[in-house]
């Protein structure tokens, strides 16, 4: 009975906060005329129009080719910020060194300052390096722990953990190394889980930092592909748009599906018994 | 690690305080051997794709020519142009409109483009009128793209249900009172609004300037009207607020130019205050029905309208490349193949042997625009100078200050004032 | 040792932050119109802000009212929904995508018209406060009203929240649940007991976090506003301002000011919450 009271409840729920995506949806398969003239939930007349010229693709390209370079950037920013901010983590979280505290709180101070006005220095320094419209603005501030978000999430989950695990392991003859390998990482599982999903995620939706960087319609994302469907001061193509955001959110929505499983095995099921 | 980042701090702190885009690139021209130039603009798919196909009969032309093309729409392009620009990577020919070309060139991003004129830039197939508004300073920093001007967008039969007329056909005109009257009819009839607030564009307010002998801006750059002509203006508007005259405010606060918002596209109103470019959107969103009219005088002798550039083309003053790219341009504006693929997709083309060539052939939301161009063609007066520095600013005050005043949070009289302060200020800056 | 742990970090922080902070420190100063090279003004621009720009001061105030609504709200939301779903249900796993769904979206042009659909006139919300008596007519366009479409929207994509509690909750040691079951204590004293203290390092993450990202917000106003902020300034976020003053009024010294005093106020605040940290959060990880 309080199993079926639980469904029921988490359903109704679930229903009011996912009916604008119910709505976004059933949009795609409005007809052009209907997507902005029309605040109704269901397509007068469903079409698979919007959809057809999504693949016919935009910009020069087919759309999976924009598939492609999205995906290539989010598993590489995965893989950066997994190993550079769990590196960082680690040191912040569990080491003593000097200067820990003060270097603890210039990374908080980073992620305070509007990024509007770093950019355009920042595009200076990738201007000189060459790197401007190349993939590198883009990962390779992951791989050097520039998201001080997931290093401060890390020192949080780091700090959680029984420091007698550690003593344990240097009684085992555990170097900080070792501690780091055999001992945090595998406990830190939720944490790189979760760090890999954001990452995956955002990286997927970033805009800004892409349009900055990208300028040639072949290393074009799916949020720059996107907005070539729109634009204010001639006619947008809101169909399509509404069919490719629909589109886009598949891989992201599968790649949250398959790794939110790993997110149920914490210390609780894992670690401390093994 | 201290040495290292104070290393990159004064790298960076030197390119920036010398003006990083006045460090890249200054060199003049090297003729010899292929150059690559990068092409930048906003707009739609459609644009793009006409764009592209132009650009690539030029380089089938030109083979030493590699044409690097970017676009995006209006508010990113923006973005990335004025960061690019910044970094010191200002592509060589580049897209602006009105508010832009102002803040653009008076900071010395554009070339002057006089010494090309008449020689490896043809201009005398554009009408004067209409190469004003690419002069600022008296310089010519851009050549209009094509060519536009007002238009109230009207959907007929909600006039006819109304029992009201609109001079649609050409030669025809009215006054603010006749305009009025009939918005006012509309809106009586109750289905739409007479037509979208139209208050909140700093564009209309030009117009009507213009129709009393002032202006928006002196040429040296000084606001030309006062606070008292805005109030007369504003509450002009006003008075039609109560009757569905105009709009609610709840739609007209949504108003950005574009066409998802239009009070018209929306049918919440029976027409729209705005430019003739836009009018193939409108035919392919709305319908076919359609029609134009001439925006109101109430002065015979100044109908206040202008032949303006909808966009303008305009060479990088750091380009390396800059015969290049007035090549590219030239061709743009002046090559009958080139004005066959563009067609209308910068409003009526600006070359007027062109323009007839395409205007003779257009059908749909393009010969729309064609008509509407022939009819006021009488009405059409010189293209507004070019906006000032801080333009931009005050086109978006003045926005937000009538956002106020449909809302009843300040009387018609302290905002115009404040409007008025603010643009100063912008000015002053 | 802990250098090289660091050291990525550190070449990341050498390389691409501090020069960039310090380039817009310095341009704080300056009067910088992007194109043109800066000119040294001193103190010009901060005070101009505090004494000569009324929008300044609005901005700063929408911002406030827009953290104190948004960040409470979504971290209680994101809490209640963790705890919801983290018990071994069936279906469990699809439950918490469904949850997190909404955050898929990010913020981007169809996030934005989705939502202007919701909220306008005649919009779903509309008509279901109409259907029960309520005619408050459309949100996003009303200036007294439009701010709270904002909040609605932040507080709609908890799902990073939740996911970051929802890995706290799985840390909490299952044998301590037990042990304190066997004592005697209820659900209601097992959370206050033994979960809530345990989850304060997360807790302490998630509102440090999401209150710097609430201050910092701008891309929700910027797409749902058309870049504005209207209707009549109502959603004038900090950053929304700092945009259009530094990108589409040319005068970044200005912004760069403005982001300085920004990050000012934001780190006292951070500086105050952990401080209060102390009391609260306990590590079970820290030596004492």
């Amino acid at each position: 009975m309080r199993r079926v009271v639980w469904h029921g409840g988490v359903l109704v729920v679930l229903l009011v906060l996912l009916y604008p995506l119910v709505w976004l949806v059933s949009t795609s398969f409005k007809p052009a005329a209907e997507v902005v003239s029309t605040l109704a939930l269901l397509p007068s007349k469903p079409t698979v129009g919007n959809y057809a010229e999504v693949v016919d693709g935009v910009g020069g390209y087919g759309v999976l080719h924009y598939f492609g370079n999205s995906l290539l950037i989010a598993v590489g920013a995965v893989v950066g910020n997994v190993v550079s901010c769990s590196l960082a983590a680690y040191a912040f979280g569990r080491l003593h060194f000097r200067g820990r505290g003060p270097l603890f709180g210039f990374m908080m101070i980073t992620i305070m300052l509007p990024h509007h006005v770093v950019l355009i220095p920042q595009y200076v320094i990738f201007q000189q390096l060459g790197m401007v419209n190349t993939f590198w603005p883009l990962v390779l501030p992951k791989f050097l722990a520039t998201d001080a978000f997931f290093v401060f999430l890390m020192v949080q989950f780091i700090r959680t953990l029984p420091r007698e695990l550690d003593e344990a392991a240097t009684l085992d003859g555990c170097g900080p190394v070792g501690t780091f390998r055999h001992v945090i990482l595998p406990l830190l599982r939720p944490a790189l889980i979760t760090t890999a999903i954001f990452t995956f995620i955002w990286t997927w939706n970033d805009f800004f930092s892409q349009l900055i960087y990208l300028n040639d319609p072949e290393k074009f994302t799916l949020p720059l592909a996107l907005q070539l469907f729109v634009d204010q001061a001639t006619e947008s193509a809101f169909g399509p748009m509404f069919a490719m955001s629909v589109l886009a959110l598949l891989p992201i929505g599968l790649f949250f599906l398959a790794f939110q499983r790993f997110l149920v095995d914490g210390v609780a099921t894992s670690g401390l018994k093994g | 690690m201290g040495r290292v980042a104070r290393r990159a701090t004064s790298g960076v702190l030197v390119a920036v305080s010398m003006g990083v885009a006045a460090l890249a690139g200054c060199g003049g021209d090297s003729a010899d051997g292929p150059v690559t130039l990068r092409f930048v603009w906003w707009g739609n798919e459609e644009r793009a794709k006409v764009t592209r196909a132009a650009v690539d009969e030029f380089q089938r032309r030109n083979p030493d020519v590699k044409v690097e093309t970017e676009y995006s729409g209006y508010d990113p392009y923006f973005q990335k142009l004025s960061t690019q620009v910044a970094g010191g990577a200002s592509p060589d020919l580049l897209q602006l409109d009105r508010p832009t070309l102002g803040e653009y060139a008076r900071r010395n991003v554009l070339a002057d483009l006089d010494q090309y004129a008449g020689k490896s830039l043809r201009l005398d197939r554009i009408s004067p009128n209409l190469l004003a508004g690419g002069k600022v300073d008296g310089k010519q920093y851009a050549v209009a793209a094509g060519q536009t001007t007002q238009a109230l967008v009207l959907d007929p039969a909600l006039f006819q249900a109304a029992g009201v007329n609109a001079p649609t056909e050409p030669g025809q005109s009215w006054t603010w009172t006749e305009f009025a009257d009939a918005m006012n009819k509309i809106g009586a009839a109750g289905a739409v609004a007479g037509t979208t607030d139209f208050g909140w564009a700093i564009d209309w307010f030009e117009v009507w300037l213009r129709q009393h002998g002032k202006q928006l801006y002196t040429a040296d750059g000084k606001l030309g009207f006062d606070a008292a002509d805005l109030e007369r203006y504003w509450t002009m508007v006003g008075k039609l607020r109560p009757t569905k005259g105009v709009t609610a405010p709840e739609v007209t606060t949504k108003q950005d130019g574009g066409l998802q918002n239009s009070g018209l596209i929306t049918k919440q109103a029976a027409s729209d205050v705005g430019y003739d470019s836009a009018l193939t959107g409108y035919f392919a969103t709305y319908g076919q029905s359609l029609k134009t009219a001439p925006l109101p005088s109430d002065n015979a002798a100044e109908p206040g309208m202008a032949a303006l550039p909808p966009v303008s083309f305009a060479v990088g003053q750091r380009s390396k490349h800059k015969d290049a790219a007035v090549k590219l341009l030239d061709f743009l504006l002046n090559d009958p193949e080139a004005g066959k693929i563009l067609g209308a997709a910068r409003g009526v083309p600006p070359n007027e042997d062109i323009r007839a060539q395409v205007c003779g052939a257009a059908t749909g939301g393009n010969k729309l625009v064609c008509d509407h161009q022939a009819a006021q063609k009488d009405k059409m007066g010189p293209a507004f100078g070019a906006w000032p520095t801080g333009s931009s600013a005050i086109k978006r005050d003045f926005q937000r200050t009538y956002d106020d005043v449909i809302f009843d949070r300040v009387s018609v009289g302290d905002a115009a004032r404040r409007v008025v302060q603010d643009a100063q200020q912008s000015l002053g800056s | 040792m802990a250098y090289l742990f660091l050291s990525p970090w550190i070449l990341g922080a050498t390389l691409l932050t501090i020069g960039p902070m310090v380039a817009s420190l310095y341009l704080s100063f300056t009067d910088y119109d992007l194109f043109s090279a800066p000119t040294w003004v001193g103190f010009d621009n901060y005070a101009t802000l505090f004494t000569g720009d009324e929008r300044f001061w609005h901005a700063a105030g929408v911002t406030a009212r827009y953290v104190l609504i948004s960040v409470p709200l979504k971290l209680g939301v994101a809490l209640a929904v963790a705890m919801l779903l983290n018990r071994p249900r069936k279906g469990v796993g699809l439950y918490r995508s469904a949850f997190y769904a909404p955050s898929l979206l990010g913020a981007s042009v169809s996030v934005a018209l989705v939502w202007r659909a919701m909220f306008s006139t005649d919009g779903t919300v509309d008509r279901v406060l109409a259907a029960v008596g309520l005619d408050v007519g459309g949100w996003v366009d009303r200036p007294e009203l439009a701010l709270l479409t904002l909040v609605a929207l932040a507080v709609w994509q908890f799902g990073a929240p939740m996911v970051i509690f929802l890995a706290g909750l799985k840390q909490v040691p299952r044998e301590l649940h037990e042990a304190a079951a066997i004592d005697g204590a209820g659900p209601v004293r097992r959370f206050a007991g033994v979960t809530l203290p345990l989850l304060t390092p997360v807790i302490l993450f998630n509102l440090v976090l999401e209150t710097i990202h609430a201050f910092q917000a701008f891309t929700g106003a910027f797409v749902v506003s058309s870049g504005r902020g209207g209707p009549s300034d109502s959603t004038l976020l900090y950053t929304l301002y700092l945009y259009q003053r530094g990108f589409t009024d040319f005068r970044m010294g200005y912004a760069s000011a403005m982001a300085w005093v920004l990050l000012v106020v934001v780190a006292v605040l951070t500086a105050l919450v952990f401080r209060s940290a102390r009391r609260w959060v306990f590590y079970a990880g820290e030596d004492r």
